[in-house]
């Protein structure tokens, strides 16, 4: 077998899988349910209240039927039946409550769990998510988390009655024979390595289960996102091969995570059968010899049944609680990753900022090597116009990542109005800070909640206001339903030059005192642009302003240019005197080197 | 194609499977017969003959289940697993095949669910079937006929719970799966407000929106709570009072028995024998909540997916047509479209006609029907009225892949996808060799930028470009479009991150690709060049004709250039 599976999965190697799933998540997940701990004790009362109900129905039965048999007609039958009748009554009652509440704190954990990653994805580095694809995130928190619901609202009860069943039947039959009862476990060590080896490799196969599963989402988002380029370029036979091949590795996964985990309630079975033959002929070689009782053998066999049931209800969901702790664990990944530093102890809100920047001694790096910014500094005045000019990976961005605290500097100290940024919360800092950025983020809404993005305690009439600013309020007036156009998925159905205009609506209703402008207005027509390049003056006028340069117009009002190469400031000044300078700035723009535009 | 159908070409695996399962079955239902005999013939009566024959028969039967048991699991996963495949693959096909508009008006992360999500459901509901799902019915049916020959009479009250029993699943089953695709539904919603965050991590940790994000998350997650709550609590509600109806049933045997009994029509131990098939039949229902459960679940998903499998796919023109573009002539004709869901028309009424080889510029304010004109070019959307001619046929009668083949487009947002440089470029055009991939970087001037990353070509671009700046994007996705040696070149402002000098070197490179070029632009310096200029103002042509032709006749123009020469000025100083 093992043979066929090096074969039959190809490229897929033990090697290539993930570790296998651990006992920790499983601990972990406990945990998690634990804080409804009052209900957590409810059901597990209620466990053990239906399952005395559920041993207390047959032996009514028992007793009615001895009833019926040695008494006849003297035996009331009525009042019996009537108990019997409570019984099961409460039997089920039971049961329904106990499911009621369990699936309440299976699917308030899955909220909480689902709540807490969403939260701690947001608090991960930006470079995070550079790497992946949104897809492969998404995954997690659909796909992974649902292998976690379905498995809480029923394992866990299952995992309650069982262990309660096994300790009830052990401490019976410990009672009635010892020795039995050791011949008896004797299977339990079978069954232990027959699990461990299974679940060895199941537990490796669904986290590769989960992990194709997750890369096919990303795929699945991307194409499906990127559908215009697809059909334009009649790309479709091509998608179509990547993602058979990408769905084959999950089948091939999927394929041997289910048939290895299929082997676990047959095992059982087998066993189970095992151990009733040991007992019977082991029990009747007892019996032969008067060293038990025929009845005790009798009522053995039974037990050991009923010893085993449980073990083998919980195998037959064993494939659904792997691929839940599989998917748990990868959702535990994510939670374990450190986030972005959290805001010093002393940090302070920052009321109200002039504007003033300083950078001193500034040096960077995201790795270990290698310095992205080194010893950059240099002094802003408020209301001044900064333009970053330089070539691609010069640290254009990387200077604004500094001043918006998305990273902190290694060495050196930056401050806002002679206020070291540390210090600063990093909400308040940024609430200070208002961005135009080159991609547009519109979210599935109205387009006035999506201007309101930018502060969301503006009025309507602010809205409004910072909308004809943008000179954006006569195209959505032009919409049949004006500002309460509900824009769909990607902003679609208006122009990639109107979603800029929404962009800018919003960092004006922001009133920041610091803007960063990154490449904000390239798709706008000029005679748009000029009128938002007026109310950008306008907006400019009391705030420093930041702008990553791609076009020499905009750059050419600056009152400081930066020039930026490999990390270095390496010449700085007003266009007139740089161009003067002739030096890498005059080959920038003068067009020898073809840079500029990145 | 319904889902059903994808069953079809497992029979095979599935009948085998289920006989497997037949198999353990048998064995199951006839172990405790064989154990009675242990019992009865060889403990009490202390007959080791008959104790070690029977207990060696016992062990070889287990043997057997065992054996069909693990067998069955290859089936079983086998069939299963191949299944979700075949759905996926054609579920994927489909969508590849939708039309634009189609795909644009429908949720992108509902897709993603249903392919992923959904189908799991329905992979598990198969893999279930050919494991378990009918050994309940199956123990409910065997325990019903046995008690039917011990007694008639007093099985007939477990027979007539049964219709009662099926009206109660029916029931359920339908509200189950009701509730379960709203909880689809709502795993859409969660999904949706994910992407979005991802989309946009880098704005809200600008605007530092992680409240508001969070808010907005919650709300969706709660609703998918409060539906599963409802979704698995209904079903949780149905076990026990199934399970109920069934005792009393039990109840009403011992009732009636004791009359049977008394009447002489029937002997303790057949009754014990009743009650004992009673109990058991309960049992096997009680496994069914966790049946209903899934199948209601895989019924929703299943119409999830069925829906998309029967939308419409998109028309195109029999691949048989044997329509080539050879030249690359565009004619607009009385054409006018309208986005769908939109009271106006986008663009109205435009005329004009483009030469092969010729370039002509678009010109015209933010959200003036420019990209319109050019979707409407490779059939991203379809006309509303009038016709898109290409060398004179009307690009309805073009097989849709003949047309795009010879389309270079460059939209506005340079969609890259996930993969190195070179795989991006090679979207443009699979077969292109790598010299022909430089060629397009050269062209597109990006070839020394690509040198002057570490990795060159194998350079790895995160989804949409995340790593490279607005200009790099533009410019690689510009190559993509060379690289198909397009009949029709499309550059939807696709220089706008581009400084002029690049801009003019690029301008210059495609000249010798020899094709018709339409190129919206923002700057009239680029439109100058071109052979002439459309002017577009809210949807409709407004001017048509050279640079110097629209200074003269056009006061749009005029303010446009206006516009423009402030900056040039500046830009000149």
């Amino acid at each position: 077998m093992h043979r066929r599976m090096n074969r039959n999965q190809g490229g897929m190697t033990t090697k290539d899988l993930p570790k296998s799933i651990s006992l920790k998540t499983i601990v972990r997940v406990w945990q998690e349910m634990a804080e409804k701990k009052g209900l957590l004790i409810i059901v597990l009362l209620f466990v053990m209240l239906s399952s005395a109900l559920g041993i207390a129905g047959p032996y009514m039965i028992g007793h009615i039927i001895d009833g019926l048999i040695y008494e006849s007609n003297q035996f009331q039958l009525l009042p019996s039946l009537l108990i019997l009748l409570m019984i099961y009554f409460f039997y089920s009652l039971t049961t329904f409550l106990q499911n009621y509440w369990m699936v309440g704190i299976a699917q308030n954990t899955v909220f909480r769990l689902r709540t807490r990653l969403f939260s701690h994805l947001q608090q991960l580095p930006i470079a995070y998510f550079d790497k992946r694809q949104h897809g492969e995130l998404m995954s997690r928190i659909t796909n992974d988390m649902d292998n976690v619901s379905s498995t809480l609202n029923n394992s866990v009860i299952q995992i309650f009655s069982s262990i309660l069943t096994l300790v009830g039947t052990l401490s019976v039959m410990l009672i009635m024979s010892p020795i039995l009862t050791l011949i008896t476990l004797i299977i339990v060590p079978l069954m232990y390595v027959g699990m461990k080896w299974i679940t060895n490799r199941t537990g490796r196969l669904f986290k590769e289960q989960q992990r194709q599963l997750g890369q096919l989402n990303g795929f699945i988002e991307e194409t499906v996102t990127g559908q215009k380029i697809i059909k334009t370029f009649s790309q479709e036979d091509y998608v179509q091969k990547e993602f058979e091949e990408r769905a084959e590795k999950l089948r091939e996964a999927g394929y041997w995570a289910q048939t290895y985990s299929g082997f676990i309630p047959k095992l059982m079975n087998m066993l189970n059968n095992l151990s009733f033959a040991i007992i019977a002929l082991l029990g009747g070689y007892f019996a032969f010899n008067g060293w038990v009782t025929i009845g005790v053998m009798v009522a053995f066999t039974e037990y050991a049944r009923q010893f085993t049931r449980p073990l083998n209800d919980l195998a037959n969901q064993f494939n659904t609680i792997l691929s839940a702790i599989a998917g748990a664990e990868r959702v535990y990944d994510i939670l374990d990753l450190p986030q972005e530093i959290e805001d010093e102890k002393h940090a302070q809100d920052l009321q109200k900022v002039v504007g003033k920047v300083e950078f001193h001694n500034v040096t960077f790096s995201y790795e270990k090597d290698g310095n992205t910014i080194q010893n950059a500094s240099f002094i802003v005045q408020p209301g001044e116009m900064v333009a970053l000019v330089g070539p691609t990976g010069a640290g254009k961005t990387t200077i604004i990542n500094l001043l918006t605290r998305f990273y902190d500097a290694n060495q050196g100290t930056i401050y806002i109005d002679d206020r070291p940024i540390s210090s600063i919360t990093r909400k308040s800092l940024r609430s200070h800070i208002g961005f135009v950025l080159q991609d547009v983020f519109l979210f599935e809404g109205t387009i006035k909640e999506n201007i309101r993005y930018g502060r969301l305690n503006a009025t309507d009439e602010e809205v409004y206001e910072a909308s004809r600013k943008a000179n954006a309020h006569s195209f959505i007036m032009r919409l049949p339903n004006g500002y309460d156009t509900v824009l769909s998925q990607d902003g679609s159905g208006i122009s990639q030059g109107q979603k800029q205009l929404l962009s800018i609506a919003r960092a004006i209703l922001r009133n920041p005192s610091i803007l960063i402008l990154d490449e904000a207005t390239s798709n706008i027509d000029t005679v748009t642009e000029i009128k938002i390049q007026e109310a950008l003056h306008h907006l400019m006028k009391d705030r420093t302003t930041f702008v990553i340069a791609h076009r020499l117009n905009t750059i050419l009002h600056a009152d400081q240019i930066f020039v930026l190469k490999e990390g270095r400031i390496i010449e700085r000044g007003t266009h007139a005197s740089l161009i003067q300078q002739k030096g890498f700035y005059y080959q920038l723009t003068s067009g020898i080197h073809q840079e500029l535009s990145s | 194609m319904k889902v059903v159908s994808f069953l079809k070409p497992y029979r095979k695996p599935m009948i085998i499977a289920w006989l497997l399962m037949l198999i353990e079955l048998t064995v199951e239902l006839l172990s405790p017969i064989l154990m009675a005999k242990i019992i009865d013939e060889g403990i009490i009566p202390k007959d080791s003959r008959v104790l070690l024959t029977w207990g060696i028969v016992l062990l070889i039967l287990s043997l057997i289940s065992f054996a069909s048991g693990i067998t069955n699991s290859f089936f079983a996963a086998g069939a299963g697993q191949h299944f979700g495949y075949d759905i996926r693959k054609e579920l994927f096909r489909k969508i590849q095949n939708l039309s634009y508009s189609t795909i644009n008006e429908f949720s992108t992360s509902s897709f993603i669910t249903r392919l992923t999500n959904d189908v799991t459901q329905l992979q598990n509901i198969v893999f279930m079937s050919l494991r378990i799902a009918f050994r309940a019915p199956l123990l409910v049916l065997f325990g019903t006929v046995m008690a039917f020959i011990v007694n008639w009479r007093l099985a007939l009250i477990f027979v007539l719970s049964i219709p009662v029993i099926v009206v109660i699943l029916i029931f359920v089953m339908k509200k189950a799966t009701q509730l379960f695709q709203t909880l689809q539904k709502r795993l859409d919603h969660v999904n949706r407000i994910m992407r979005e965050n991802l989309q946009g991590i880098r704005l809200i940790k600008a605007f530092y929106q992680f409240t508001f994000e969070r808010e907005r998350f919650k709300k969706v997650n709660k609703n998918l709570q409060d539906s599963s709550l409802k979704a698995f609590r209904f079903i949780e509600f149905t076990g026990p009072s199934i399970l109920f109806l069934m005792n009393i049933c039990i109840v009403l045997v011992l009732w009636f028995g004791q009359k049977e009994l008394l009447a002489g029509h029937t002997n303790a131990g057949d009754l014990v024998a009743i009650v004992n098939y009673g109990t058991r039949i309960t049992m096997a229902l009680g496994m069914l909540t966790w049946i209903i459960m899934a199948f209601s679940r895989a019924k929703a998903s299943n119409d999830r997916i069925n829906e998309v499998l029967s939308m419409e796919d998109e028309k195109d023109a029999p691949i048989s047509t044997k329509v080539f573009i050879n030249e690359g002539k565009i004619e607009f004709e009385n054409t006018s479209f309208r986005y769908p869901n939109q009271t106006f028309d986008a663009i109205r009424n435009i005329n004009f006609s483009v030469a092969p080889k010729q370039t002509v510029a678009i010109i015209g304010a933010t959200g003036s029907g420019k990209t319109t004109i050019f979707q409407l070019i490779p059939r991203l959307f379809n006309a509303t009225k009038g016709k898109v001619k290409i060398d004179g046929v009307d690009v309805l009668d073009i097989p849709s892949k003949e047309l795009r083949m010879k389309i270079g487009y460059v939209p506005q947002e340079s969609h890259l996808f996930t993969g190195t440089i070179r795989e991006n470029i090679l979207w443009g055009n699979r077969e292109a060799s790598m010299e022909e991939i430089v060629e397009a970087a050269k062209d597109a001037q990006i070839y020394d930028t690509i040198l002057s990353f570490p990795n060159g070509f194998d350079t790895v671009i995160g989804q949409k470009g995340v790593n490279l700046s607005g200009g790099q994007k533009q410019r690689l996705s510009i190559a993509r479009a060379l690289v198909r040696k397009p009949k029709i070149l499309l550059l939807d402002d696709s220089t706008s991150a581009l400084d002029l000098e690049t801009e003019r070197k690029l301008l210059k490179s495609i000249e010798k690709y020899e094709c018709t070029l339409l190129i919206i632009t923002q700057k009239i310096t680029t439109a100058k060049k071109a052979d002439y200029i459309i002017l577009l103002d809210e949807g409709k042509l407004v001017a048509s004709g050279t640079h110097k032709e629209l200074q003269k006749e056009s006061e749009l123009y005029q303010k446009i250039l206006c516009s423009q020469d402030a900056k040039e000025v500046l830009t000149n100083a």
